[in-house]
């Protein structure tokens, strides 16, 4: 099937224009080696004619400074592995900003690709006062230009009816460099047709607009290529003239030439006039303290929400879980099959996919200040902080996500256009504790604290989410001066979008992707996980008539899961914990939690129903666990020491495999995870053994 | 020549986007720095006229009706005469 590529600023209305070309349908899946969405559906025209659209990632320009970006300019080269090249692209364009939007129309004209304008929210311009000379602008452009309002479905007919067959015929080049460029761009074209290349002006083009591309490593370009360009540029350079400088220039010189004929503003002018009802918001949202009010009061209901309205669903999910296990012990015969499935299978998988509702709802909120526009104003007053210790506000995002799991929160990097902080937010994101390790902090925080109210006990827990955070921006400053990146410190701009009502269709087709997503890692790498560390806790089987094989807790300190926590004892003692303790830690390791459930085995307590009655359990079983001399394990120092540990240790395989995704190599996932390790064990032996002096 | 030094002076009696008063009608007269082509391309080009609606740390500048808010760093690449 052909690809028709969509392409658009952010903010251009592209993705409500896509759902409308496409219905429902639609497919997500990855582009290879790279966790950015490939995201297209089947678009049919009039004619019946059937075309693959690919909704491309969001970009002001084919100068990528993100990853996601790279992924637009690389499928519109044809650079793209696994990616065909579109036989036409549809540009999406805001009407209402038409001088800003024509820039990434121009670039695409240059690919030499069939190219059809969407002229988007045509009724916003008109509202704002600005007049389009809609016949003119496409006969300027020497390609089609279809007026349309996305939202209400208005003009996507006549967009499918200006893609039949055959489709528009390619616009040419609008502008005009100066000679020395042009002879560069003529010489580099050359040499790539003589190469084979496809689109050899298109990429003559780039090579010499984009300092980045001719310098950074192309599995689509010949280094011979690269070079060329870049001695050509240098000859331009040495005659005064910047390639990159000079064709963004004339670039822009014909965008303004073209919109004071084609767009002309009349009446009132929003940005000459008064404020707008979104600037007179921002007077109070961005204010310096009215501002924060709202955001730290807004961040106490995200929170909120996420620990109190998610116990419903997750009980559910927990019910679900159970009588899937009770059904499972009626219809199978006993055995290691069965154990296998109920306690490796459906136990282990169960234990992670009960946190998606947390997952879902941290995301449902994180949608909600999306489409209104908020979070830009939020990542805007973050800057402030952030900044501090050697971060951006666009890092706000990724980190917020952390707090449902690292894992999203590491693929949201992907649109931060510095390489430096994107690096410096993956290292640091999985500090912020993820709702893996409430099962955790609920257990411990319940043992430290049994005395007190629940007031007392939500207040710690708040302060260990203020420990992972405050650690986290801490790391950031200390790692900011080592991590390498681009010599020229970064800076904050960003588009703030008009506040606009929540788009909920959007923000559902979002959360179902996602928990499609969750629940497919759930039952791949998890399960995996789950069934190897099964095998561990459950082989070598005691020998029949041993005590082992009455006896649980004996039968895995015999394992080869409790052989690992002898023999990890002499590591884990110094922190307070015994054999049992470090066992659990090592099943941890693959994924937080399973914490509990290892825990509850090592002391032999019976399975409950209710998880408080559960928890109660455990906390009592725990108390009276002794040393061989007769000393108590569990005492508020070992406790505080394990609390600590997991607020720093990053005990999530998963996320080590993204990293490593993400950062292109191993260095730095290895790297995390022995560092917070090692923070962590030194945090926890600090608290253990420091108290142990003072008490 | 005549139309050089006109130019050069109307740099010279130029201000930098980071100085002008928040609340002006300010035209862009050069983009001068480091990040010059990410500027233009997200909508700060030459000639074009845009108004400054909040200083601080980060200012508040609206382009073509649109908000963008820029760091002060990047506010001294852009070079603005008042209109």
């Amino acid at each position: 099937m052909e690809i028709i590529a969509l392409v658009g600023n952010p903010n251009s209305g592209k993705t409500t224009l896509f759902n409308a070309l496409t219905g429902a349908n639609q497919k997500t899946g990855n582009y290879p080696g790279v966790t950015v969405s490939r995201v297209s559906g089947v678009l049919r025209t009039p004619h019946g004619n059937k075309f693959e659209l690919l909704d491309l990632p969001g970009c002001y320009s084919l100068t990528p400074k993100a990853p996601d970006e790279r992924i637009t300019r690389d499928v519109l080269l044809g650079d793209q592995q696994g990616s065909e090249l579109p036989s036409a692209v549809v540009c999406v364009v805001d009407a209402s900003n038409l001088e800003r939007h024509l820039y990434l129309v121009l670039q695409v004209i240059d690919l030499g690709l069939p190219v059809v304008v969407a002229l988007n929210k045509v009724d916003l311009a008109e509202k704002l006062g600005l007049r389009i000379n809609v016949e003119l602008l496409s006969e300027e452009l020497g390609l089609p230009v279809v007026p349309c309002q996305a939202n209400r479905g208005k003009g996507v007919l006549d967009l499918k009816h200006a893609m039949r067959h055959p489709l528009p015929h390619p616009s040419r080049r609008k502008w005009q460099a100066s000679k020395q460029t042009e002879s560069a761009i003529h010489d580099l074209t050359a040499k790539l047709e003589s190469e084979g290349m496809q689109k050899p002006s298109a990429h003559a083009v780039h090579l010499l607009a984009d300092a980045g591309y001719r310098g950074e490593d192309q599995p689509a370009l010949d280094p011979s290529i690269q070079s060329l360009a870049v001695d050509l540029a240098s000859v331009c350079a040495r005659e005064g003239v910047s390639t990159e400088e000079e064709i963004s220039q004339a670039r822009t010189q014909w965008v303004q030439s073209i919109c004071k004929v084609a767009a002309r503003r009349q009446g009132v002018d929003a940005q000459a006039g008064g404020l707008t009802t979104s600037d007179k918001i921002d007077q109070v949202l961005l204010h310096p303290v009215w501002g924060w009010a709202f955001f730290v009061g807004l961040m106490f209901v995200v929170f909120w929400s996420i620990f109190s309205l998610s116990e419903y669903p997750m009980g559910w999910v927990e019910m679900g879980i159970d009588a899937l296990k009770q059904g499972v012990s009626t219809l199978m015969p006993d055995g290691d099959v069965k154990d296998l499935v109920n306690d490796g299978v459906i136990g282990g998988v169960g234990s992670v996919v009960i946190f998606l509702p947390q997952i879902l709802l941290l995301l449902f909120f994180i949608g909600l200040m999306e489409t209104t526009g908020y979070m830009a104003r939020a990542a805007l007053l973050m800057d402030g902080v952030m900044s501090k210790v050697g971060l951006s506000g666009r890092a706000f995002l990724p980190l917020l996500s952390s707090y449902a799991c690292a894992i999203p929160g590491i693929m949201a990097t992907r649109s931060m256009d510095s390489a430096k902080q994107r690096l410096l937010t993956i290292l640091i994101a999985p500090w912020m504790s993820c709702t893996a390790r409430l099962p955790v902090y609920s257990l411990l925080i319940g043992m430290l604290l049994a005395g007190y109210g629940a007031a007392v006990q939500a207040l710690v827990l708040g302060g260990i989410y203020g420990l992972g955070t405050v650690s986290a921006l801490f790391a950031a400053w200390l790692l900011a001066p080592k991590v390498k990146g681009e010599e020229e410190v970064s800076h904050f701009l960003m588009e703030l979008p008009s506040y606009s009502k929540p788009d909920v269709s959007f923000i559902v087709r979002h959360l179902v992707e996602r928990a499609w997503s969750f629940l497919r890692k759930a039952g791949t790498v998890i399960l995996g996980l789950c069934i190897l560390l099964w095998a561990l806790e459950t082989y070598p089987k005691p020998k029949e008539g041993s005590p082992a094989a009455d006896d649980p807790a004996l039968a895995l300190e015999q394992s080869y899961m409790g052989r690992m926590g002898h023999a990890i004892e002499p590591l884990v003692k110094p922190l307070g914990y015994d054999w049992r303790t470090g066992t659990a830690l090592v099943a941890a390791f693959a994924a937080r939690e399973v914490f509990n459930a290892n825990l509850a085995i090592s002391y032999s307590v019976e399975e409950a129903d209710d998880e408080d009655k559960f928890l109660e359990q455990l906390r009592g079983k725990l108390a009276k666990a002794t040393w061989p001399d007769g000393r108590k394990v569990y005492t508020p120092l070992t406790t505080m020491s394990l609390l600590v540990f997991f607020v720093y240790a990053l005990q999530c395989l998963p996320t080590t495999v993204v990293v490593r995704r993400e950062t292109g190599s191993w260095k730095w996932a290895i790297g995390q995870l022995v560092g917070m390790t090692a923070v962590a064990w030194l945090a926890a032996f600090t608290v253990y053994q420091v108290g142990s002096l003072l008490s | 020549m005549i139309a050089d030094i006109a130019s050069d002076l109307k740099v010279d009696s130029a201000m930098t986007l980071s100085k002008a008063s928040a609340g002006c009608q300010l035209r862009i007269r050069q983009l001068a720095g480091s990040a010059c082509q990410r500027l233009r391309e997200i909508g700060f080009c030459e000639e074009l006229e845009i108004s400054k609606l909040s200083d601080g740390r980060n200012m508040i500048c609206s382009v073509c009706g649109t908000r963008l808010a820029l760091s002060k760093k990047l506010g001294d690449q852009v070079l603005v005469e008042m209109v």
